[in-house]
């Protein structure tokens, strides 16, 4: 295992999130269990937009098989939003983005998406609704070449889209010189371009990221959040699940922290991020 | 993270065993080149001829051919659906008592009942010799009964699919792998059943059909060059499939990776489906080709030649397409050139010998950790 890889396995975590492991799952529950909302928090608990939103999360619960993980999770991301899920290890974060994109155990609640319910379709049909995702680790066809891995994000279209192709190049322009190299040999920030590129083949108007920054070398990371601004920038709304949550925070429109599977707090990131509660708990002091 | 290090001990413990093998393999070529030259160095195995040392060479290419492209079919579906399918080698003998059957047909229509075509033979007593079918006097017959193998043996692949391990997908690979056994058992006595369990020749001998190369002092049989152009043509056929078809990327895609074709939106079934048409379609071409090898054809042959068929892809490294048919050669080659130092009743041994040092020496075998479906 290569040192850039250590960081993404869940039982090793890395150092910006030892610092969360305090409050991780059952450790020190007993007074965020009873006071759910502590009285001098300033962070927001209204978890649901006013406005029209394009993924719309109600009640949802969620799990695997018979393990429920979810529990009435609301969640909202506007147009063109960029929004983060910060908490603990095991709260649920990615759980949430699986969920969306029909990869866990729909158990109750809604998932809508540009108005439509698309609970209980299968990935297949929901990236087709105009969803990419991009997984967490293992997330390139190491044997296929950068070409080959874009065009299998396109797999659902007749012919391979060559105008779409140019754009991903255009974006990741080292892609377009590793073209024939196979995904295995790229390094782990190359690797997370080609799969981000795969994601955005259809040009989804939603891009699902987990913990895009997990087995980056640190100098690597700024760079990633730059990339995923851009994204954003040009009209993708994004939802991001993410171990760095300070930076995290910082660079999202709005945050949503999560608990046990369920919601906590819900607020624009540099109020989260200025909130003593917040940043005492779930992001290191 | 002590990576190197424990590379370097892994190669210090592995050289003692990698230098007796490379002493072992030169003190054969010497006792070769020994025999060729007419004298006797070890004390195993008589004079050899060069034509002779060059016929056995030739004999490994072809049967090497023949188990590499069964072995295409056997790695796809280790590689895409994660198990080791027993009932790979009674495909091969529905694709050669199928293949064979239509072939029969076109070769002896109006002459022979056509009851004992289909049934090769098993109907009737008509012999070999009046069907004629040979590729020099009947080639159309032999060609179209390779193209059926193909076809018929791709819809049992599917229907056995459908039946068995649809419905099993999402369990572990040793649970299928025993629910093959049982699938292997209903085809290979439901072809005892249909044609009967006797051992008989198949193809009719054809005056001239050797084909000499005499600066090589080899005499090639028509059936052997045709075995060796169709299995040359269904290999290429299959490498451009799977480097420069959507169809062969998808598949490369999901034996790289099956959670993420999952969520990149492959359409796991369609590949899956395409794997059993193709994997099972080769596997009963390869039946139909061995037949015509031998001549001679037996409802158990294909389940006989499964052992060999898996050495070769081990050998070549499980999972890969490339690996297989390089891993066919080698078995082939070993199978027919061991002969030279060993009775032929041990040529097998021979054969899983080099498979077993091959995996003391490199685990993941020849092609392993190459990743190409």
């Amino acid at each position: 295992m290569s040192a850039e890889e250590a960081g993404s396995t869940d039982e090793h975590a890395g150092d910006e999130r030892a610092a969360d492991e305090p409050v991780g799952a059952g450790d020190t529950p007993s007074d965020d269990d009873e006071a759910p909302v502590s009285a001098e928090s300033d962070a927001g608990t209204d978890h649901t937009l006013d406005g029209d939103a394009i993924l719309r999360l109600r009640d949802l619960d969620a799990g695997y098989g018979d393990l429920q993980i979810l529990s009435d999770v609301d969640l909202d991301v506007a147009d063109e939003e960029f929004v983060t899920i910060v908490g603990p290890n095991g709260a649920g974060k990615s759980t949430v983005m699986k969920t969306v994109f029909g990869l866990t155990t729909h158990m109750d609640g809604t998932v809508e998406f540009e108005g439509e319910p698309i609970h209980g379709l299968a990935p297949e049909q929901i990236i087709r609704e105009g969803i990419g995702f991009v997984p967490q680790n293992d997330n390139v066809f190491p044997g296929l070449s950068v070409r080959e891995n874009l065009e299998m994000g396109a797999y659902i279209l007749d012919s391979v889209p060559e105008d779409r192709i140019e754009e991903i190049y255009d974006r990741f322009p080292i892609l377009r010189e590793r073209s024939d190299q196979k995904a295995g040999t790229l390094s782990g920030g190359q690797r997370q371009m080609v799969a981000m590129g795969r994601a955005l083949m259809l040009d989804p108007d939603l891009l699902l990221l987990d913990e895009p920054s997990a087995g980056l070398a640190p100098d690597l990371v700024a760079d990633m959040f730059d990339r995923i601004d851009r994204i954003n920038d040009s009209g993708t709304a994004v939802l991001m699940v993410e171990q760095n949550a300070k930076e995290a925070l910082r660079r999202c429109d709005r945050g949503y922290v999560l608990v046990n599977g369920e919601n906590r707090y819900t607020d624009r990131g540099e109020v989260l991020l200025g909130d003593e509660d917040v940043r005492k708990d779930f992001l290191g002091g | 993270m002590g990576t190197t290090e424990s590379s370097i001990v892994d190669s210090a413990r592995a050289r003692p065993g990698l230098l007796l093998v490379i002493f072992l393999g030169g003190l054969l070529l010497v006792d070769l080149a020994a025999k060729l030259a007419g004298l006797s160095l070890l004390p195993i195995g008589g004079a050899i001829s060069a034509d002779r040392l060059g016929s056995n060479l030739w004999n490994g290419v072809v049967i090497g051919l023949v188990i590499g492209l069964a072995g295409i079919g056997l790695s796809m579906t280790y590689s895409i659906l994660s198990f080791a399918n027993f009932s790979h080698g009674d495909l091969l003998s529905t694709g050669a008592f199928t293949g064979w059957g239509v072939a029969f047909l076109i070769a002896g229509f109006g002459d022979v009942p056509v009851r004992a075509l289909l049934s090769v033979r098993d109907a009737g007593d008509a012999t070999a010799g009046d069907i004629g079918a040979h590729i020099i006097s009947t080639p159309v017959a032999i060609l179209v009964g390779l193209l059926a193998a193909f076809a018929i043996t791709a819809a049992v692949a599917l229907a056995l699919d459908r039946a068995f391990y649809k419905p099993m997908r999402d369990r572990d690979g040793i649970s299928i792998l025993i629910a093959s056994i049982g699938a292997a058992l209903i085809v290979r006595y439901v072809i005892q059943f249909v044609y009967g369990s006797d051992r008989r020749g198949v193809t009719a001998s054809v005056e001239a059909s050797n084909l000499a190369f005499d600066p090589l002092g080899l005499s090639v049989n028509a059936h052997e060059l045709s075995i060796v152009v169709a299995a040359i043509g269904l290999m290429l056929a299959m490498h451009f499939m799977l480097q420069h078809t959507k169809l062969g990327t998808a598949m490369r895609a999901m034996a790289d990776n099956k959670d993420l074709a999952l969520v990149t939106g492959i359409p796991a079934e369609r590949v899956v489906t395409a794997t059993w048409i193709i994997g099972g379609g080769l596997a009963g071409a390869s039946g139909y080709l061995y037949v015509l090898l031998r001549g001679t054809i037996q409802f158990d042959f294909g389940w006989l030649l499964l052992l060999l068929i898996f050495a070769a892809v081990i050998l070549g490294g499980i999972g890969s397409v490339y690996g297989a048919i390089a891993g066919g050669l080698v078995i082939g080659i070993v199978f027919t050139t061991s002969t030279i130092w060993i009775p032929s009743d041990f040529n097998e041994a021979a054969a899983f010998a080099v498979m077993i040092t091959m995996l003391l020496l490199r685990p993941e075998g020849l092609f392993g950790g190459v990743s190409t479906a």
